[in-house]
């Protein structure tokens, strides 16, 4: 167990959110069965009521949990100083075997969590709210998601051995490791960069011809695409280190947290993109988030595209 | 995430609401802002300290030899030194005699420092004294110098000009007090007794071919661990103890300090939730009628949550600015009165804190203090402004 005082104050943080989202679910657990929008009970009164505390509670633990969830990236960052062979937050990560799973589970969280926000957004704007019942039945999956969350955690943060020697982030993701990654790296990073150019282009003639649909799932290629054309392409320019392919490194200081905007910009994109399809879906006008989605990808595009560029034009060859 | 948007109109009703409730306000006021400043102050002087041990390990020996036996230390052979001296990449390898002189009278440790006038010294600081005093001169007359905290310690106990050192075989030995010397790192030098060799052989019980441990310097610091392994390879026996090591256990120990202060302070933040909570929850008629008002005229459940909400915004972020600046006040002008015993320790000889903390702050301490003051504040409004929010309009305004 780690007792610094930034997995202590985290670990308080979500104590506080697991008591406000348990007060959630079973509020929602109500609404989701008795809601009737044509009754005028006084109970449909309440429900409606307690409806907004609901989604206060969610809309006061989102807006926390993106923001902490940055700090626990960092925290990850800060902890690696203690554990012997760790260099950046991939070898805590991959310290215990909680790790991957719990970074991937609250990323996932984050993007359910927003989609509930602006799910929920629609619904108190028009005047019969339409999509109650459906908002509050997602709460509750995403209850589950969140509990999930909390216990990977603790887990994770209780089995952290500091004495234990862990792999860098070089052995990690180097071409040479037996793993997944080791097989991206190795393939040629001209394909995963066609790739990645095309996807581009497809969101581009997807968002012209408003082809919604597609551009909701092309986003999501575009942000696996993106990830992998990272770690394999764009980082080893960020590092200027051909050998060196780590997706946390850049968030350090010296490479002036970089990171942090990458991962915001793909994020706010990615999001926006998931968000428009699902408005598509619901039957609802998206054209704001269809923008957002577009401008931020292009960001993404424009940023990483410059590294190797300028590379390139400081030392006059490819890596 | 368009709709967080802030509303100027809300923000200049919300502060008007504020004032409207001034004593209830400030009060609540006052108090977080002194848990904040009481979070921050024990953060800052944690931080201080930390960089302060950090740096002295720096102007340390890159690796310390220590021999072990049956799990405790033991005395060292100095003829180590020349097999230690011969490994490539180490710079120079240093035997040291010094040790702790327990004074029962005051119930404190003297550390003792043996110094070789013509040897190499392992510390700059001890290179300046040797070059000022004569270290043989003073075992020609069996004096020492000796720091302040030592000096005082000698008073109180009546001991102006000389000091008894009782030896190993229980006989006395009598030290002339030659002089007083202050360092610029008080920290280091508050305890500490400077003599001769051969002196502190004799009151520390070491015989002539024995020293306390090695200290060796590296030129290139990236081989020190491959060096330090070299050393372990040759010495089976001994321990070898090198800065990262000491750099790590220290940043540990702080860790842990102010972690664990963290923990009990869990329990004020919880009482601080009920507090908040309770003292949101007690609504006077004249913020029910407000509210009903408000209802009335057409403002929904939501648009009062956002009002509520901008007002626990308001007053968590002014507690938060206002604590950490009264925490910097306190520590680094004030210099911590009362709080920073509990990172001094209780040992009379331990340093008198007369350094001025240095001034660090990070982003990350920052960043913990704001995570658990302005949303634990927030939180505990939720329910009761959901509560105030909802309440029938119509029984209100009656």
């Amino acid at each position: 167990m780690i007792l610094i005082p930034e997995v202590i104050s985290i670990l308080i943080l979500n104590t506080l959110f697991f008591i406000f989202a348990t007060i959630a679910f079973f509020l929602s657990i109500k609404i989701a069965i008795h809601w009737d929008f044509n009754k005028s009970t006084k109970e449909q009164y309440r429900l409606e009521k307690e409806s907004f505390l609901v989604s206060t509670i969610i809309k006061y633990i989102f807006i926390l949990k993106i923001s902490l969830f940055l700090f626990f990236i960092f925290t990850l960052d800060k902890i690696s100083d203690l554990i012997t062979g760790a260099m950046c937050a991939s070898g805590v990560i991959t310290a215990t075997s909680y790790g991957v799973y719990l970074l991937a589970i609250k990323l996932f969280n984050i993007y359910i969590f927003g989609l509930w926000l602006s799910i929920s957004y629609l619904d108190t704007k028009r005047e019969d709210l339409p999509y109650t019942k459906i908002k509050f039945e997602l709460f509750i999956v995403a209850y589950l998601f969140f509990i999930i969350e909390l216990i990977l955690m603790w887990l994770m943060f209780s089995s952290i051995d500091i004495d234990k020697i862990v792999s860098c982030c070089g052995t990690l993701f180097s071409s040479s490791a037996q793993s997944p990654i080791g097989d991206i790296i190795r393939i040629e990073p001209t394909i995963l960069l066609t790739i990645f150019y095309i996807t581009s282009l497809l969101l581009f003639i997807f968002y012209k011809h408003r082809i919604k649909y597609l551009f909701a799932v092309t986003n999501i290629l575009f942000i696996i695409i993106s990830i992998i054309t990272l770690i394999s392409f764009f980082g080893t320019y960020i590092y200027e280190l051909p050998t060196h392919h780590c997706p946390f490194c850049f968030l350090q200081k010296d490479y002036y947290y970089i990171g942090y905007l990458i991962y915001t910009l793909l994020f706010i994109g990615s999001f926006n993109g998931l968000n428009s399809g699902v408005m598509e879906v619901l039957g609802e006008d998206a054209s704001n988030s269809y923008r957002y989605s577009l401008i931020f990808n292009t960001l993404y595009i424009v940023l990483v595209t410059l590294y190797p560029i300028s590379y390139y034009i400081k030392n006059g060859v490819w890596l | 995430m368009k709709k967080i948007k802030i509303n100027l109109y809300l923000l200049e009703f919300s502060i008007n609401a504020l004032l409207r409730a001034k004593a209830k306000n400030i009060s609540i006021l006052v108090i977080f802002t002194l848990l904040v400043a009481l979070l921050s102050s024990i953060f800052f002087i944690s931080n201080s300290i930390r960089y302060e041990l950090e740096s002295a390990v720096d102007s340390l020996p890159e690796i310390i030899v220590q021999k072990v036996k049956g799990g405790r230390e033991y005395d060292i052979e100095i003829d180590r030194v020349d097999s230690i001296i011969a490994i490539n990449g180490v710079k120079s390898a240093i035997a040291r005699v010094w040790g702790y002189y327990y004074f029962a009278n005051a119930g404190v440790n003297f550390s003792i420092i043996g110094i070789n006038q013509y040897g190499e010294q392992y510390k700059s600081n001890l290179e300046r004294i040797t070059n000022r005093i004569d270290f043989d001169a003073l075992e020609a007359n069996s004096s020492m110098l000796v720091g302040v905290g030592v000096r005082d310690i000698m008073k109180q106990n009546y001991y102006n000009n000389y000091f008894n050192f009782i030896k190993p075989d229980g006989k006395l030995k009598k030290m002339i007090l030659a002089g007083v010397f202050k360092d610029d790192t008080i920290l280091e030098s508050n305890d500490i007794i400077l003599m001769s060799q051969k002196d502190a052989r004799e009151i520390l019980g070491l015989s002539s071919s024995m020293a306390t441990d090695i200290v060796v310097k590296v030129a290139n610091p990236k081989e020190l661990s491959t060096i330090a392994e070299k050393i372990r390879f040759i010495y089976p026996d001994t321990r070898v103890v090198t800065k990262d090591d000491l750099k790590i256990s220290y940043k540990n120990i702080f860790d842990y300090k102010s972690g664990l202060f963290l923990a009990l302070f869990t329990i004020s933040l919880f009482i601080f939730f009920i507090i908040v909570y309770d003292k949101s929850s007690g609504l006077n008629s004249e913020e029910k009628r407000e509210i009903g008002v408000l209802r009335a005229v057409g403002w929904s459940i939501d648009d009062i949550l956002k009002e509520k909400f901008y007002e626990a915004s308001i007053i968590s972020i002014i507690s938060y600015l206002l604590g950490v600046v009264v925490a910097l006040f306190y520590v680094y002008i004030l210099n911590a009165p009362l709080l920073r015993y509990i990172f001094e320790g209780y040992s009379k000889l331990k340093t008198p804190f007369e350094l001025p903390f240095t001034f660090i702050l990070d982003i990350s301490t920052l960043a913990i203090i704001f995570f658990l003051s302005v949303p634990i504040y927030i939180g505990a409004t939720i329910i009761p402004a959901w509560r105030a929010s909802s309440l029938d309009v119509d029984e209100v305004i009656r």
